[in-house]
C-alpha cells in the first residue's frame, strides 16, 4: 500500500492544466506551474519602485524630516490663532462685568462643576486644590486680573493646570467669575487655609 | 512492492494530543478576549480585582490566543502534514512528548504568572525569564525534532509548506533569543539589556516578526498543505510559491519600525520599516493567490463543504489583513490609526479571521481523520461557520469605526487654532457605545468556537474504539536521484541543510541591518541633553506601573504631530527614555499619553485617581487600583534593583546603589507627609502607591537641558 492511494482521491485536472502540472507529488499534492499574474508582479515591481523614489526623496533628497514637518504644521496651528490674544484689562473689565449675572454665574458653575471640581470640591471647599471659599489666596491678590491668570495658565509646580488651551475666553471668564463669587461663603467641611489673606 | 521499500507509521497520537489543547486553550483564550471586552464597555467588570483587572488579562488574552491556541494549531498541523509530505515518523517520540507537555507547562506558567503582574511588559513577550529560558528549550527540542525528521525523510524534496515550516522554526529561535537578553534582578524579575529606542526597536522587530514567523508562515504552511488535500485540487502555482516564499521571508523582518511611525525613532529607520511593509503587500498576496486559485474549478464545493467554507474565508481574510497591514505602514495613515482601536480591528481580523477560521478548517478535518469517523454534524459547522463570521464582521467594523473615529477627534483643530477635544475622556465617551458592540462580536465568535467544540465532543465520542494505526512503506532516500538537469530550486528543495542556512541569511540580512545601528541609537541624543536616572523610589514605582500593565492602555510617547504637541507637550525625544529598561512607548491609548504628566497634577490627585479614578474625573473607565494602597513596596531590593540597573548602562555611582533603601524610603516619607497633610491620609511611606506617584510625577523630567556656554 503506498501512501497515495490510502485515502487520497485522485486530484482534479482541469484540461488546460494537463500541460503545466509538474511532476511532483506530496501525500497527494500535486503542482501546477502556472506563470506568475501579470497584476501580482505589477504590484510587486511597482511597490519596488515606489520604495526607490520615497527612500531617494526622504532620506536623499528634499523630502522634508519628522521634525522639519512638525515645525511646518506648529506654524501654520500658530498662524490660525486669533491676531493678539485678549490683554489683561480686557479681561479683567470682563469677569468684574460678570458680576452679579445669573446667567454668566450658570455658565460658570457648569465649567467649574466639568473642570474644577474633582479637585476644589463640589462647593469649593478644597481637597486635592484649595479651598476657594476661604479668604486665603496662595497665588496673587485674588482679583480677577489674578484668577484669570492662575485659571488660565495654570500652576505648573502645584499641579494646577492650565485650562486656557482648554477653556474659550468666554468660558475662562465665567468660571473666574463663578470662583471669585465663592470667595467668603466658607464652604462646611472646609480645607485650612493656604497663602495669606487677601483684601475683599 | 519495491524490494527496497521501508514500512512505517506515523505518530498521529501526538496530532491529537496538540488538537485537543488547541480547543482548550482556545476557549480559555477567547473566553479572557469578551471578558476583557465586556471590561472597556463597563469599567465596574473589573470588579476592583487585582488579578482580574483589565491590565492583567489582556496580556493574557493575547499570550494565549497566539501562544497556546494558534501555538498548539501550528504544531498539531505541523506534525501531521510533516511526517506525510516527508513520509517519515517523526523523529522521536520522546521528543514529541516533551515538546508537547513543555509547552502545556509554559501556558500554564503564563496563565499564573501574568495575572500576578509578573511581566516584562514587552508585548508578546512579558512571560519572564525563567519561562524565557523554557520557551528556548522547548523550541530547541521542537527544532531537533522536525530537522531530524527531515533528516530521515524518504521524499528527496521538500514540500513548500515544510519551507514555511523551516522558517518559522529559525526565525522564531533568532526573535525570541535576542528579545529576550535580560538580567534577573530576582526569581521572577528581569530588566532587559535594551533601553528606550533600542529596546522599543528590538521589541517590535520582535513584535512585528511574532505575527511574521508565528502567525503566518507557519499557517501558510498548513494552508498550502491541507486546502489542496480538502480540494483535491494541484497546487495553483509552483512557481509563486518560490517567489512570494522568499521574497516573504527577506521582507518581513525589515518592517518592525512601522511599530514607531513619528516617534523618536530616527527617521531613517521609520522610513525603511514603512517600505518594507508597503513592498511585502505583493509576496503576502502571492500566498493568497495560490490559496485562492487552488480552488479553480472546484468553487462550487464551498457551498457544501463546510471546511472550504473556512479556508475559504481564512485566505480573504489573510489578503485583507496583508492589504491593511501596508496601508496601515504609510506614514500619514500610522498617523491616523495608531494608538487607536483600528490596531485591534486589524490584528483582529488577522487573528480571528486568517488564524481562527484556517485552524477551525484544519481542526474540522483532522479530528474525524484522526478518530477514524465522519464529523457529528456538518449542519453544526455550518452554524459555527455563520455565528464566526458575523461576530469578526461585528468585531473588526465596530472597532475600524471606533478607532478612526478617535483617531479623527485627536487631531481635529478649529479655526483658532485649538484642539475641538481637548478633554480626552471626551474622545473615548464617544467611542464607548462601540465597546459594547464589539463585545458582542465576541461573544458570537466565542459562541460558534462552543458549537464546534460539542460537535467535536460528539464526534470523537462516536468514534470507534481505537484502531490500528496504518502501516505505509516508500523506499529509502537515496532510493532517488536527483535527475541531471533538475533546476536549480529543486536541487535546493533536496538540500535541508542549504535550505535552511538562506533562510537564515535572509532574516538576518533585515535584521543586522536594522539593530545594528540601533545599538548604538543613543548616540542620536542630543548633546545638550543630559538623561537623569530614575531615583531609587521612582524605580521602584516604575517596576509597579509595568507590573500593573499601565503601559497597556497609556503610551509614554508624544509623537513629532501637530496635534500631539497641543495635547500633551514636546514631541517626545530620545533622551527622555534612554535609561528605560524596557521602554514604556505603549502602543494603544486607552488613556491618554503620560510622556509628560509629572507635575500636571497634585501628589493627591493620583493618590485618589489611583484609588477611585471616578472621584477625579467623574468619566473616566480606568479601572481602579486600590490595593496599591495597601501592598507594600519592597525596599530590601532596591540596592540590588539599581545594581542590575548599572550593569546594563544607567550611570548609577556606587553610593546610590549601596544607599538605595535609605534613599527611597525618605522620599516616600516626603510624598507622604505631604498626602497626610492634604488629606490626613496616614501611614503611607511603604505603600506601593507612593512609589508609583514618585514614578509619575518624574515622568516628562529626565532629561536635564543644558544651556550652551
Amino acid at each position: 500500500m503506498s501512501t497515495r492511494d490510502l485515502d487520497n482521491k485522485p486530484n482534479i485536472i482541469l484540461d488546460d492544466e494537463k500541460a503545466i502540472l509538474l511532476d511532483h507529488n506530496y501525500d497527494g499534492i500535486e503542482e501546477l506551474d502556472n506563470p506568475l499574474p501579470k497584476w501580482w508582479q505589477i504590484i510587486f515591481y511597482g511597490t519596488i519602485i515606489f520604495s526607490v523614489f520615497y527612500v531617494g526623496y526622504y532620506e536623499y533628497g528634499s523630502g522634508p524630516s519628522s521634525q522639519q514637518e512638525l515645525e511646518t504644521d506648529l506654524a501654520a496651528v500658530k498662524a490660525l490663532a486669533p491676531p493678539a490674544p485678549q490683554g489683561a484689562d480686557d479681561i479683567v473689565a470682563k469677569i468684574d462685568g460678570l458680576k452679579g449675572d445669573a446667567g454668566a454665574m450658570a455658565a460658570g458653575k457648569a465649567v467649574y462643576d466639568g473642570k474644577c471640581l474633582a479637585c476644589h470640591g463640589d462647593k469649593g471647599q478644597g481637597l486635592v486644590g484649595p479651598n476657594l471659599t476661604d479668604k486665603f489666596w496662595i497665588h496673587g491678590d485674588g482679583k480677577a486680573a489674578a484668577v484669570a491668570k492662575v485659571v488660565s495658565e495654570g500652576v505648573a509646580d502645584k499641579g494646577m493646570p492650565p485650562w486656557g488651551p482648554v477653556l474659550t475666553p468666554d468660558e475662562l471668564a465665567q468660571v473666574s467669575a463663578y470662583v471669585i463669587s465663592m470667595r467668603g461663603t466658607n464652604a462646611p467641611g472646609g480645607k485650612e487655609p493656604q497663602g495669606a489673606e487677601v483684601a475683599e | 512492492m519495491s524490494p527496497n521499500n521501508e514500512t512505517f507509521r506515523y505518530d498521529d497520537d501526538i496530532v491529537k494530543k496538540f488538537s485537543l489543547a488547541t480547543v482548550v486553550w482556545g476557549a480559555i483564550a477567547f473566553l479572557v478576549g469578551v471578558i476583557i471586552a465586556f471590561q472597556m464597555a463597563d469599567w465596574r467588570l473589573n470588579f476592583n480585582l487585582s488579578w482580574i483587572t483589565f491590565s492583567k488579562l489582556r496580556p493574557l488574552h493575547t499570550n494565549a490566543a497566539i501562544f497556546a491556541f494558534a501555538g498548539n494549531a501550528i504544531f498539531a498541523g505541523i506534525y501531521y502534514s510533516t511526517q506525510r509530505v516527508l513520509k517519515a515518523r517523526m523523529f522521536s517520540d520522546a521528543l514529541s512528548k516533551i515538546h508537547f507537555w513543555g509547552w502545556q507547562l509554559i501556558i500554564v506558567s503564563a496563565a499564573i504568572t501574568l495575572p500576578l503582574g509578573i511581566t516584562q511588559s514587552k508585548e508578546y513577550a512579558e512571560l519572564e525569564w525563567p519561562i524565557d529560558i523554557a520557551i528556548t528549550l522547548i523550541w530547541v527540542v521542537f527544532a531537533l525534532n522536525l530537522f531530524g525528521t527531515i533528516a530521515k525523510r524518504r521524499e528527496r524534496h521538500l514540500y513548500v509548506a515544510v519551507w514555511f515550516y523551516i522558517a518559522t522554526i529559525i526565525t522564531v529561535a533568532v526573535l525570541h533569543i535576542v528579545n529576550s537578553i535580560e538580567i534577573p534582578v530576582s526569581m521572577w524579575q528581569s530588566y532587559p539589556v535594551y533601553a528606550g529606542v533600542q529596546d522599543a526597536l528590538v521589541q517590535w522587530w520582535y513584535g512585528h516578526n511574532a505575527v511574521a514567523f508565528f502567525l503566518t508562515t507557519p499557517f501558510l504552511g498548513l494552508m498550502y498543505y491541507f486546502v489542496p488535500k480538502v480540494i483535491n485540487r494541484p497546487v495553483y502555482s509552483y512557481r509563486l510559491s518560490i517567489v512570494h516564499f522568499w521574497s516573504l521571508v527577506f521582507l518581513y523582518i525589515w518592517a518592525g519600525p512601522h511599530h514607531l511611525l513619528y516617534t523618536a525613532l530616527p527617521d531613517w529607520a521609520q522610513t525603511v520599516g514603512m517600505v518594507f511593509s508597503v513592498m511585502l503587500w505583493a509576496p503576502s498576496w502571492g500566498g493568497m493567490i495560490n490559496g485562492l486559485l487552488t480552488l479553480r474549478g472546484s468553487w462550487h464545493r464551498v457551498r457544501t463543504e463546510p471546511i472550504l467554507k473556512f479556508f475559504v474565508v481564512a485566505i480573504t481574510f489573510y489578503g485583507m489583513s496583508t492589504f491593511e497591514g501596508p496601508l496601515l505602514s504609510v506614514k500619514s495613515v500610522s498617523s491616523l490609526a495608531h494608538y487607536t482601536d483600528w490596531i485591534i480591528a486589524h490584528v483582529h481580523g488577522g487573528a480571528l479571521g486568517w488564524n481562527g477560521f484556517l485552524t477551525f478548517g484544519m481542526l474540522y478535518y483532522l479530528v474525524p481523520k484522526l478518530w477514524r469517523t465522519e464529523l457529528h454534524s456538518q449542519k453544526l459547522a455550518n452554524a459555527h461557520f455563520w455565528t464566526a463570521t458575523i461576530g469578526i464582521l461585528v468585531y473588526i467594523i465596530a472597532m475600524w469605526t471606533a478607532g478612526i473615529t478617535q483617531g479623527l477627534m485627536w487631531r481635529a483643530i478649529d479655526p483658532t487654532g485649538r484642539l475641538v477635544y481637548p478633554d480626552f475622556v471626551e474622545t473615548v465617551l464617544r467611542i464607548a457605545p462601540l465597546f459594547w458592540v464589539r463585545a458582542i462580536g465576541g461573544t458570537l465568535f466565542l459562541t460558534g468556537f462552543l458549537i464546534m467544540i460539542y460537535n467535536l465532543w460528539m464526534t470523537i465520542k462516536n468514534a470507534p474504539a481505537s484502531v490500528k494505526e496504518p502501516e505505509y512503506s516508500a523506499p529509502a532516500l537515496n532510493a532517488h536521484p536527483e535527475a541531471a538537469g533538475t533546476a536549480m530550486h529543486r536541487r535546493l528543495e533536496g538540500l535541508a541543510t542549504p535550505f535552511t542556512v538562506l533562510v537564515l541569511l535572509s532574516i538576518l540580512v533585515g535584521s543586522i541591518f536594522e539593530l545594528v545601528p540601533t545599538l548604538t541609537a543613543h548616540s542620536y541624543v542630543k548633546e545638550n541633553e543630559k538623561a537623569i536616572p530614575y531615583t531609587a523610589l521612582e524605580l521602584a514605582g516604575r517596576d509597579i506601573y509595568v507590573k500593573e500593565g499601565c503601559y497597556v492602555c497609556h503610551s509614554q510617547m508624544i509623537r513629532t504631530s501637530h496635534w500631539e504637541v497641543l495635547r500633551y507637550g514636546p514631541a517626545s525625544t530620545l533622551a527622555e527614555s534612554q535609561y528605560d529598561h524596557p521602554f514604556q512607548w505603549g502602543s494603544k491609548r486607552t488613556g491618554p499619553d503620560l510622556a509628560r504628566v509629572g507635575s500636571k497634577y497634585p501628589d493627591l490627585w493620583h493618590f485618589r485617581h489611583m484609588i477611585d479614578p471616578r472621584s477625579m474625573n467623574a468619566q473616566s473607565i480606568m479601572p481602579a487600583y486600590p490595593w496599591l494602597a495597601e501592598r507594600k513596596t519592597d525596599f530590601g531590593i532596591l540596592s540590588k534593583k539599581l545594581s542590575v540597573m548599572k550593569t546594563v548602562g544607567v550611570p548609577y555611582t556606587d553610593d546610590e546603589v549601596a544607599n538605595a533603601e535609605a534613599s527611597a524610603r525618605e522620599q516616600a516619607a516626603k510624598i507622604a507627609e505631604g498626602l497626610k497633610a492634604d488629606a490626613g491620609i496616614d501611614k503611607l511611606e511603604e505603600r506601593q502607591v507612593i512609589a508609583l506617584i514618585a514614578y509619575l510625577q518624574k515622568l516628562g523630567k529626565t532629561v536635564q537641558k543644558e544651556v550652551a556656554q
